[in-house]
């Protein structure tokens, strides 16, 4: 089964076309298809004939930039550059031309963001630039990786630019700085994600992202856990102000609130939700997650609680939550039975 | 998105019920659109889309509708000699997305003695690929199933193919591609429970990778790998029940991630987890049922990933398959784990508990 083998949101609209209409696209076609299947039989021609050559090469260039998903060219492309176009060279032209396969699939990428083959090609491209231009006992022995790893964190930061919720770009983006010869403090990432949180709350790639750059932090005892999550509960007053309708922000907070869990916090945070409720009395997030902290405070300390008003309250919320959000009052219910 | 072409509205009569013939009529001529430039750029997915076709055909209860012979010479045709697996069109390199679709296909037309008569005893990936290594074992495993068992890596995780591409929708691949063949035991099953485990985040969800968000469609694969190997105790249900319940939006579409829009591959995707966790009432069925069938086509059948946009093989079969799920009237049964008709799983023996909708008599 293949699923997520296509590009998310490409958002086509149908138009419906007449018979003329449809004639005169067929014939507009009819070129386009006779050139892209003579050069695709050229090219597996050359393929099966294990053709190495700088030709073979080109016509890969050519398919791919009509047809950036024939992931079997792709392959063919590094199949010749192992066999044919890195044999006997010197390996700072292996990096030039691993250089150029960057700026090459860059325009790629530009114009399929989404390609999963596009995205895999940079990372094999990276992974084969050579060590240099010093030798092994030189600084500059990574120099070239060293320069091509930054080049294509900002490369990511870029796709990030244009589409803060691009996955395959967050997913290159936590390949590179886990891989770097050179590794950037992880810190940084903090500044990164705050400052794509601060342009749109919505942001949840990077809310997800600060939640595992903060878990790593804290184990590694390179942040102090206990007032950077008094940070990170300021950064999220902030967002629930501004807009307490969007669900990145209170799935933050269930992080958030669950990496202490202590009575103390639990208590607090209810009583901060119920203020911005109190405001807003028909705020679903606000009501779902009282509930869900109450529900957590039953739980987790079920003899320094008073059981009966506590369940009492929760099942009132979720009765509240039927009403104010019908398509999920299934859900409420099933809670519901389990609150006492 | 462009709000001057017209949208068909949720109101439209011609979508009130699902458009059977017209479906079939739309999936039987998909391969007769060969003057069609989109036909020919998507040949990579050709094979998959064969499958996802098939699959829409046989919920509908028409599996007549294509041609069994050519379909199943066609899947053969794509064998990729050199690697030991299906490409998804012939001389396409193989993957394991289309391997998988092929047995898959296979499976479905009962055909899997076709893979026995091209056994193969010994099949080594052709250099530089050969950095694999091939899992040796006594008897010789059929036909690409000895790839498919090289591909795990010592994480546990699946490369689609010796390129070494990983991902949580390979591991299920070739997960779901085993267990077909009754041969799940060759691979390391602890390893790909506990990379499953560590792609598990603090909303339920999963990602494609370890540290990677969560994403519908990631959900499903690792949440359906999970019920082929018998380990659903990984998944926190409540709460990833309450992630998956949370992509239904307002016009009742599912997304696949918070603050995304809609769209109808999702309908499967989150509908399928949500059923193997037997967690489908959590979400509004009817709102659902009608988002999936405004996004169909009045005129030329097939369906998209939302009201008014260009249709296409694979949003048909997802959208019939979330019908599937919420029981809409007159579909056959789908096993939300593997994708395929509930029949044909249970006859292997495979059937897991998940729980669909009651299906309505009318």
């Amino acid at each position: 089964m293949a699923f997520l083998v296509v590009d998310e949101e490409e958002d086509v609209k149908r138009a419906r076309l007449t018979a003329e209409e449809r004639e005169a696209r067929r014939l507009r076609e009819l070129s386009k298809i006779d050139e892209f299947t003579k050069l695709t039989d050229a090219t597996l021609t050359r393929k099966k004939e294990r053709d190495w050559s700088r030709d073979a090469f080109d016509l890969t260039t050519r398919l791919l930039q009509i047809n950036p998903e024939f992931y079997t060219i792709w392959n063919y492309r590094r199949l010749i550059l192992l066999n044919g176009l890195f044999v006997d060279v010197f390996s700072e032209r292996v990096k030039d031309i691993l250089m150029d396969e960057l700026g090459m699939t860059m325009s790629a990428l530009k114009a399929h963001p989404k390609v999963y083959w596009i995205w895999n090609h940079r990372r094999w491209c990276l992974e084969h630039i050579p060590y240099g231009p010093g030798k092994e006992s030189d600084d500059d022995y990574t120099g070239w990786k060293q320069s091509a790893w930054s080049r294509e964190l900002a490369v990511a930061e870029k796709m990030l630019d244009a589409d803060a919720r691009n996955f395959h770009a967050w997913g290159y983006r936590r390949y590179i700085l886990a891989s770097m010869p050179t590794p950037r403090p992880e810190s940084s990432e903090l500044a990164y994600t705050q400052r794509k949180i601060e342009a749109n709350f919505s942001n949840f790639s990077a809310w997800h992202q600060r939640s595992k750059t903060l878990t790593s932090l804290w184990k590694q005892g390179k942040l102090d856990e206990a007032k950077s999550r008094e940070d990170e509960f300021e950064l999220l007053r902030n967002a629930m102000y501004t807009d307490p309708d969007d669900q990145s922000v209170w799935m933050y907070h269930r992080w958030l609130v669950g990496t202490d869990g202590s009575k103390e916090l639990l208590e607090r945070e209810i009583a901060a939700i119920q203020e911005l409720l109190d405001e807003q009395p028909d705020s679903k997030w606000c009501l779902e997650s009282i509930a869900h902290y109450k529900r957590l405070l039953l739980k987790s300390y079920p003899s320094d609680v008073d059981i009966k008003s506590l369940s009492e309250e929760i099942r009132s919320l979720l009765s509240h939550l039927e009403t104010l959000d019908p398509a999920r009052r299934r859900r409420y219910q099933d809670l519901g039975k389990t609150a006492i | 998105m462009t709000p001057t072409t017209t949208t068909k509205s949720k109101s439209d009569p011609s979508t009130d019920t699902l458009l059977t013939d017209l479906h079939i009529k739309y999936i039987q001529d998909l391969g007769n659109s060969k003057d069609d430039l989109t036909y020919h750029l998507t040949a990579h997915l050709r094979l998959n889309a064969i499958y996802w076709g098939y699959n829409a055909t046989c919920l509908l209860g028409r599996q007549d509708a294509l041609n069994r012979e050519e379909m199943i010479e066609f899947v053969m045709s794509c064998w990729d000699e050199e690697a030991g697996g299906f490409g998804a069109h012939p001389d396409h390199d193989a993957h394991l997305l289309s391997t998988t679709s092929a047995i898959q296909i296979l499976v479905m037309q009962d055909a899997l003695d076709r893979l026995d008569i091209d056994r193969v005893t010994k099949c080594t990936p052709s250099p530089p690929l050969s950095c694999i290594s091939i899992a040796h074992t006594d008897t010789p495993l059929p036909f690409g199933l000895t790839v498919i068992v090289s591909l795990q890596q010592p994480s546990g995780v699946f490369a689609g193919d010796q390129w070494g591409e990983t991902d949580t929708r390979f591991l299920y691949c070739a997960v779901n591609a085993l267990s077909l063949l009754g041969r799940l035991d060759e691979i390391n099953r602890e390893k790909a429970v506990e990379y499953i485990e560590r792609c598990r985040n603090y909303d339920g969800g999963f990602g494609s990778s370890v540290g990677a968000e969560s994403h519908s469609g990631q959900v499903f694969v690792c949440v359906a790998a999970l019920a082929i190997l018998d380990r659903l105790d990984v998944v926190d249900v409540e709460t990833l029940g309450w992630w998956l319940s949370e992509r239904q939006l307002p016009n009742g579409g599912l997304n696949g991630r918070p603050e995304k829009l809609e769209d109808v591959c999702y309908s499967f995707w989150v509908l399928s987890a949500l059923s193997i966790l037997n967690k489908v009432p959590w979400i509004d069925a009817d709102k659902l049922t009608s988002f999936i069938l405004s996004a169909q086509d009045p005129e030329g059948g097939g369906i998209a990933d939302r009201p008014g946009d260009m249709v296409d093989v694979f949003h048909t079969n997802f959208g019939i398959a979330g019908l599937s799920i919420l029981g809409y009237p007159g579909l056959v049964d789908l096993d939300p784990v593997y994708c395929m008709p509930a029949g044909v799983i249970e006859a292997r023996g495979l059937r897991k508990g998940w729980k669909a909708l009651e299906r309505r008599q009318s």
